[in-house]
């Protein structure tokens, strides 16, 4: 019944996945004030529910379909209509661009976990949120969240994908900025959506290279074009320098030439340009070095927002494209080595900032930025499959930590009623006694991200790392379009190093992690005080804020209490899933002498065609035995990132911590001012454009609109001013004028003007034809050595002449006049050497 | 205090202009009449019509009904003209023919109308408003048979009759893909600016309406002119109410702006006239009848060497880049603009500028074919640098709200200008779609930026702040229309930047730097968003910080009636641009290929060298007039 409803090339059940929640916030957004919040509520948690349902059936369908047709990369397809064309390719052919949604192994993870999660992130903000005004606009936003990060991972073709990409950065940028009338929270938002807009010109980049290389924006079309994105021939790379493969010539005195590489061109293969302007765009949506520095603004959001955007969905999006466009990203061993480093360096940076951060948010928001840089050395050294994994688990463990955070905050909200206050892990300690589900369930999810043995995050990080090292090269394919050598490789370092920065990136996670845990929910509650006291100013300046119930805020208020149901059955359904998550990709485990990985065998069809296009080097035996070493190596990093927390916060409370931030103050600062990269932007690319901009206006209004407009008006005086003196109204002036106009026109009569015209017939012969005057008489010299054909004057008004191909000659007319005044002219004539086509000349 | 009186008054003008009931009326008997036609498709329409009738919250059937049938119409629009359904059209076209004289009508009703207007009492200025809406609506009905045609590559509603028959001039218009929309823009946004107009305007209301009518009538004149006089009398007739509109209904200081844009668009024009003479002149000495001629198409048959051509296209092309604008002849705009009326701002970038834009398309590409492709790249670099780029971060340091948009246009402008010059299919589309898009994006801007100007007499960004509060459903539609300005996909401005920028990149016209210009326009993405997000939040968002502002109105219901139609637009060319690009392909393929076809002939170096001469006829797409063929044979 399935497939006559649904057939997988108009699978129309895609439609009503995406269009669900676009429903749903299409009538919280327009009516959802007036509906109330029971209807609000339940219209919100309908549409992604009901999403959800869809995506399960969509993925049974699938399943079936790929159990049909084994090993082949199978999608169920729709198509709306016929969204726009652009030209393209090689001979500049139309491009139809449809607004299609597709779904195969890849996207179909990434559906339910969107969905599902989302649903659960929903219910969980339905009581969150629950005293907020704006609750119905927050549902609103989130909804078009889910529909448009649905359009992003179903979309068939890259500018559907953006659709998604932008739409979601959108949403982004309103619920980060959702309580508006405090200024940081806008400017957040605003620093997102720009952060994101910078990679999203790498997105528009890569995309007219695609258009320009391949022909194409679909997958399927982008897959079968990619044999063209590397080549040896100069002319089908991209040229870097000089920009589009011209040539510098001097211009005035400015000596360009000299920018004229000597040793060639030089030029990258189109795969390298798509691929890291690809890249870029990854970089602003999934929070990586350089443009990493939205996310943790971003926490001025609501925290479900942060649990679904800012950690399990959105930012993931450019892992998943990597993922999606494998077949063209493993073309380029360059790009591979970059994103991997990057990876790398951005793990390493944000644990080290993540350390020492005191509010519970911003430690979360850097441990994802963190989490991210991880999933990027799994797609860099060209572990898709493991990449990808870490990406499905750490949307279960990371959202479970936020909501638990937001559990922990709005617990202490209800105490402090301050923002910055609630949120600060020094207010709080020992909610474990009064927060039992919250504790245990972030407890699980620590245990996850700090890679304790057996739980998800174990076996997606620990086969990152795995991959890492053993593929020496970084990137494990060899490109048959460069096996004649000559190729990029990346340094044996890399690999190592790579491996390396990881593991110490996965030390300083168990140690934050666990220091935050240590700190919130061990020890004693330290927030009997701290706060309310600072509170007491707050409420009597402001007298705003829940202003109901006056407590008395110099006396310690009741006790931090549980989250209600909708809070706590999200939290236990994400933290068994950190726990478990795990099993469906552990090739360690070994059932039958197989590795035990259904994950890795439902993700093979999708990266097949990477793996097609370059050729796999099977890694050999060394490989396999290093397996458990390196393991243990993931185990130790667990052992003692946990340890040191265990000894620092728990055996010591926290003695060691502050006495090393004692004996560095200089590095505790910077760490705490989060290396400062925020100021090295403002004071170097910010300054820049900004004083560019500054000059440009300046520039507009002094000397575009100053001087155009002032010199053309001068002109225009000085000539008033000239001509003025003429117009005096004095007669004999006048009179004057015209005895010298009358002089000058008489002249003209009096002087001979010698003047011809040539005219040219198909056999070479040209007629020069002597313009008449008033009683003149011509002499001609016709050949043009010096001496007149006819020693006198005569009245022959033109002469012919005949040329053959490629000759030149001189004409020579002297005129004279009735006066006896002579005047000359030198006529030359060229016959071009090529023959003269009839119609054409 | 100043807040008080303001609402106070505005109130007053709304009850005052109580009898919209009459263009209610015939909105709705226009949507009776047309739906009769197309009866299988009212179910999505009376659909949309009732969602729409529910959106708006606090306001009565006044507000509903006109949000209703906006809708409807163009829910009804986009079914109709969608290109799947074409096979309908060509059959029921087929059965209907081209009525010559439509074009006519459709310019000489708004004339009329605005010399009927001169003859209406002045003290009834409602009575002058009504009848200004209804001969703008019938105007807009005038333009359904053109959505009935299937454009293709050629010319429609041809009329072509001699007007002064010893200088070769001629009345010729007629109609393609590419002024189809053109005019459609036209005639869809004359009464959403004058609507919008008649609730800030309250002086000199009889002259207002005439100016507007003549406005709109020399407006679709230019647009549809092929003979190159006529077009320079609608052309010229254009520049004058819209100097009034400026220096009557303007600003502080709005004589001196109207002075400024008045000399600045003259200026080119003069030479263009210059350039237009020499034409038609060199066509007598050339042509077999030695007549002189005007006509578009005799025109662009004149093969002209280099030294004549470049100064030919220099003199139309700084004329049209002056309204444009292109830097650096742009200053006239931001000074226009904050000193128009909110209704003029509309008008003048809405359609105005696209002159200037379409002047290129048609006449310097047209009739200068190598010199438009050899200066292409320099001045491409031009449309990036100067206009992209400069244009926004010039915007982004405005502080008067109203010059910030001008700014933007410019930067927009230089999409369409980067389109026009790359000269691939896919770029002239987006360019020509991006002229669309921005007259309904800017144009929602302007308007919008109108109602918080009629209430605090202020442009200064500085001056508002928070007002997201006190104005929710204001502060939406606004980051609505920024967000379609700054383009995000699925919006209108997405569509055009993107065609334009792929359409760069192929190009063959733009030497090797064709990469950089289109790199250069891709970073016009992010500068867009850096400076109207920056005036959004200035202006939205933050705490209050000003009294005034705190109990300001919402917008009112008239208000929501005007940019309705925008903001619908946005979405409508966002989701369904292929209902605009299936019909404008077939004329952009044509004068695509007359251009390169040109620049394939005379390659290296391009240019034509001989005496000037005529080219023969092309075969296809020039409905050429029978009266001249017989002329040429004799």
């Amino acid at each position: 019944m399935m497939d006559s409803l649904f057939p997988p090339e108009n699978f129309s059940l895609l439609a009503l996945i995406v269009a669900f929640p676009l429903l749903g916030a299409f009538v919280n957004g327009v009516w959802g004030q007036q509906l109330g919040k029971r209807a609000v509520r339940f219209m919100a948690l309908t549409a992604v529910g009901l999403s959800f349902v869809a995506s399960v059936i969509t993925f049974l369908a699938l399943a079936k379909l790929v159990e049909h047709d084994k090993g082949e990369h199978v999608k169920l397809a729709w198509t709306a209509w016929e969204w726009m064309h652009t030209t393209g390719g090689h001979g500049n052919t139309e491009i139809p661009i449809q607004l299609k949604l597709s779904v195969d192994a890849l996207s179909g993870v990434m559906m339910l976990v969107i969905t599902g999660v989302g649903f659960l992130i929903h219910l969980y903000a339905t009581s969150y949120m629950e005293d907020d005004p704006a609750f119905w606009k927050f549902f609103a936003y989130l909804n078009l969240f889910v529909f448009a990060m649905l359009v992003l991972v179903l979309a068939d073709n890259l500018p559907v994908l953006f659709i998604g990409w932008e739409g979601v950065g959108l949403c982004s940028y309103l619920l980060i900025g959702f309580w508006y009338q405090e200024l940081p929270n806008a400017a957040a938002g605003k620093k997102a959506f720009i952060a994101n807009r910078i990679g999203d010109f790498g997105l528009i980049c890569g995309m007219f290279l695609l258009v320009h290389y391949t022909g194409a924006l679909d997958w399927t079309g982008i897959a079968n074009g990619s044999g063209s994105l590397v080549s040896t021939v100069d002319l089908q790379r991209v040229h870097v320098w000089p920009i589009g493969g011209g040539e510098f010539r001097d211009i005035g005195f400015l000596p360009l030439h000299l920018l004229q590489p000597h040793a060639g061109n030089i030029t990258i293969s189109a795969a390298t340009a798509i691929a890291l302007m690809l890249f870029l765009g990854c970089t602003g949506k999934s929070a990586q070095i350089p443009l990493y520095v939205w996310l943790p603004d971003a926490m001025a959001g609501p925290t479900p927002v942060s649990a679904l955007i800012h950690a399990a969905t959105m930012v993931t999006a450019g892992v998943y494209l990597v993922c999606r466009l494998s077949f063209v990203f493993v073309l380029s061993p360059f790009t591979m080595t970059v994103i991997a480093i990057t990876g790398a360096a951005t793990a390493l940076l944000a644990a080290t900032i993540a350390l020492v951060q005191n509010d519970i948010k911003k430690v979360l928001a850097y441990s994802t930025v963190s989490q991210l840089g991880f999933m990027f050395i799994g797609v860099g050294v060209g572990a898709f499959t493991a990449g990808f994994f870490h990406v499905f688990t750490h949307a279960f463990f990371k959202a479970c930590l936020f909501l638990g955070a937001g559990s922990v905050i709005h617990a202490m909200h209800a105490r402090i009623h301050d923002g910055v206050q609630s949120q600060d892990v020094r207010n709080m300690g020992g909610l474990r006694k009064y927060m039992p589900l919250t504790y245990w369930t972030f407890f699980a999810s620590t245990l996850a991200i700090a890679g304790c043995p057996f739980t998800s995050g174990f076996f997606s990080k620990d086969e990152i790392l795995y991959r890492a090292f053993v593929d020496h090269t970084v990137n494990p394919f060899r490109i048959a379009a460069y096996s004649d050598g000559g190729h990029w490789a990346a340094p044996n370092w890399v690999a190592p190093a790579v491996f390396i920065v990881g593991l110490l990136a996965a030390v300083m996670t168990a140690f934050y992690m666990f220091r935050v845990m240590f700190l919130t929910f061990h020890g004693d509650f330290r927030g009997w005080t701290i706060g309310r006291a600072s509170m007491i100013s707050h409420s009597e300046v402001s007298g705003h804020g829940h202003g109901e119930h006056h407590e008395d805020l110099t006396k310690p208020g009741h006790a931090p209490h549980e989250s209600p149901w909708q809070m706590t059955v999200p939290l236990i359904v994400l933290g068994t899933c950190a726990i478990f998550a795990g099993f469906l990709n552990a090739p360690i485990i070994k059932i039958g002498g197989k590795p035990w990985e259904p994950m890795g065998k439902w993700l093979d069809p999708v990266f097949e065609d990477a793996v097609k296009a370059v050729g796999f080097r099977q890694p050999g035996e060394w490989a396999a035995s290093m397996e458990w070493p390196l393991a243990a190596c993931g185990i130790s990093a667990f052992v003692i990132g946990t340890g040191v927390a265990y000894w620092m916060y728990i055996a010591q409370a926290g003695r060691p911590a502050k006495s090393l931030a004692e004996a560095m103050p200089g590095l505790h600062k910077l760490l705490m001012d989060k290396w400062r990269i925020d100021e090295l932007y403002e004071v170097t690319v910010l300054a820049m454009v900004d004083a560019l901009a500054d000059t440009f206006a300046v520039f507009d209004q002094s000397v575009v609109d100053g001087l155009l407009p002032r010199l053309s008006s001068l002109i225009v005086v000085g000539l008033g001013t000239v001509l003025r003196v003429f117009q005096n109204g004095v007669v004999h002036v006048y009179a004057a004028f015209m005895v010298v106009g009358l002089a000058a026109t008489g002249w003209f009569f009096v002087a001979p003007h010698a003047d011809a015209t040539v005219t040219v017939s198909d056999n070479g012969d040209y007629v020069v034809q002597a313009s008449p005057g008033m009683g003149y008489s011509y002499q001609w010299d016709t050949n043009g050595d010096g001496t007149p054909d006819e020693k006198t004057f005569g009245n022959t008004q033109q002469v012919k002449v005949h040329l053959d191909p490629g000759k030149s000659q001189t004409v020579r007319l002297e005129v004279q006049n009735a006066f006896g005044l002579h005047g000359a002219k030198e006529i030359p004539i060229t016959r071009p050497s090529a023959p003269l086509e009839v119609g054409q000349l | 205090m100043s807040t008080h009186t303001t609402s106070t008054r505005e109130d007053e003008g709304v009850t005052k202009f109580g009898t919209r009931e009459l263009t209610l009326l015939a909105l709705v008997a226009l949507v009776a009449v047309v739906a009769a036609r197309f009866v299988d498709a009212s179910v999505p329409v009376i659909l949309a019509a009732v969602v729409a009738a529910l959106v708006p919250r606090k306001h009565g059937w006044d507000v509903r009904l006109p949000l209703a049938v906006i809708t409807g119409l163009l829910v009804l629009f986009v079914l109709r003209a969608w290109p799947a359904s074409s096979e309908d059209i060509d059959s029921a076209a087929a059965a209907t023919t081209e009525s010559p004289k439509l074009l006519s009508w459709l310019i000489g009703l708004p004339l009329a109308g605005a010399a009927f207007v001169l003859f209406l009492p002045r003290q009834s200025p409602q009575l002058v408003r009504n009848f200004t809406m209804l001969v703008m609506f019938a105007t807009l009905a005038l333009t359904i048979p053109l959505l009935n045609v299937t454009m293709g590559r050629g010319f429609h509603f041809n009329q072509d009759i001699p007007w002064l028959a010893s200088l070769g001039i001629r009345y010729h218009v007629a109609i393609d893909g590419i002024t189809l929309w053109l005019v459609m823009l036209t005639v869809f946004l004359q009464p959403v600016a004058a609507w919008v107009s008649f609730g800030s305007i309250q002086t000199r209301v009889k002259d207002w309406c005439f100016a507007l009518l003549l406005l709109e009538g020399a407006m679709l004149g230019a647009f549809l002119s092929l003979d190159l006089f006529l077009f320079y009398v609608f052309w010229e007739l254009m520049l004058i109410p819209m100097y009034v509109m400026i220096g009557v209904w303007g600003g502080a200081n709005r004589i001196k702006s109207a002075i400024k844009f008045f000399l600045y668009t003259m200026f080119g024009s003069v030479l263009m006239l210059a350039a237009i003479l020499y034409l038609a002149y060199t066509y007598a000495r050339v042509s077999p009848t030695h007549l002189p001629s005007f006509d578009y198409f005799e025109l662009s048959r004149l093969e002209l060497p280099q030294h004549v051509q470049i100064w030919l296209f220099a003199a139309f092309a700084l004329s049209f880049f002056i309204k444009v604008p292109m830097w650096p002849v742009h200053t006239w705009l931001p000074d226009a603009h904050t000193e128009a009326p909110t209704g003029g701002s509309i008008i003048l970038a809405a359609v105005m500028l696209k002159m200037g834009t379409y002047g290129y398309l048609r006449f310097c590409m047209g009739l200068f074919p190598e010199a438009a492709g050899s200066q292409a790249a320099t001045l491409a670099g031009v449309a990036v640098l100067g206009g992209i780029v400069y244009g926004a971060l010039c915007a982004w340091k405005q502080d008067d709200v109203k010059r910030l948009i001008a700014y933007s246009s410019v930067a927009h402008l230089g999409y369409v200008m980067l389109g026009l010059f790359a000269a691939t299919p896919a770029s002239i589309e987006g360019a020509v779609l991006q002229m669309v898009n921005h007259g309904i994006s800017t144009g929602a801007l302007f308007l919008l930026f109108g109602v918080i100007y009629d209430r605090r007499h202020t442009r200064m960004a500085d001056d508002f702040g928070g007002l997201a509060k006190p104005m929710p459903v204001y502060a939406t539609l606004f980051v609505i229309a920024t967000l379609a300005s700054v383009g995000l996909p699925a919006t209108n401005g997405f569509i055009g930047e993107f065609m334009v920028i792929t359409g760069t990149f192929v190009s063959n016209h733009l030497g090797h730097v064709n990469g950089i210009q289109a790199v250069g326009a891709a970073i016009g993405v992010i500068l867009g968003a850096l400076y109207m997000l920056s005036v959004v939040q200035k202006m939205f968002f933050g705490p209050i910080t000003k009294k005034e502002n705190e109990h300001l109105e919402d917008i009112n219901g008239r208000e929501m009636v005007a940019v309705a139609p925008l903001l619908i637009m946005v979405f409508v060319i966002g989701l369904f641009p292929n209902i605009f690009l299936s019909r404008m392909k077939g004329a952009v393929a044509r004068t695509e290929e007359a251009l390169s076809s040109r620049l394939e002939v005379n390659v290296p170096p391009r240019y034509y060298e001989g005496p000037i001469r005529l080219l023969p006829r092309a075969t296809e797409s020039s409905p050429l007039p029978a009266d001249l063929d017989q002329g040429a044979s004799k």
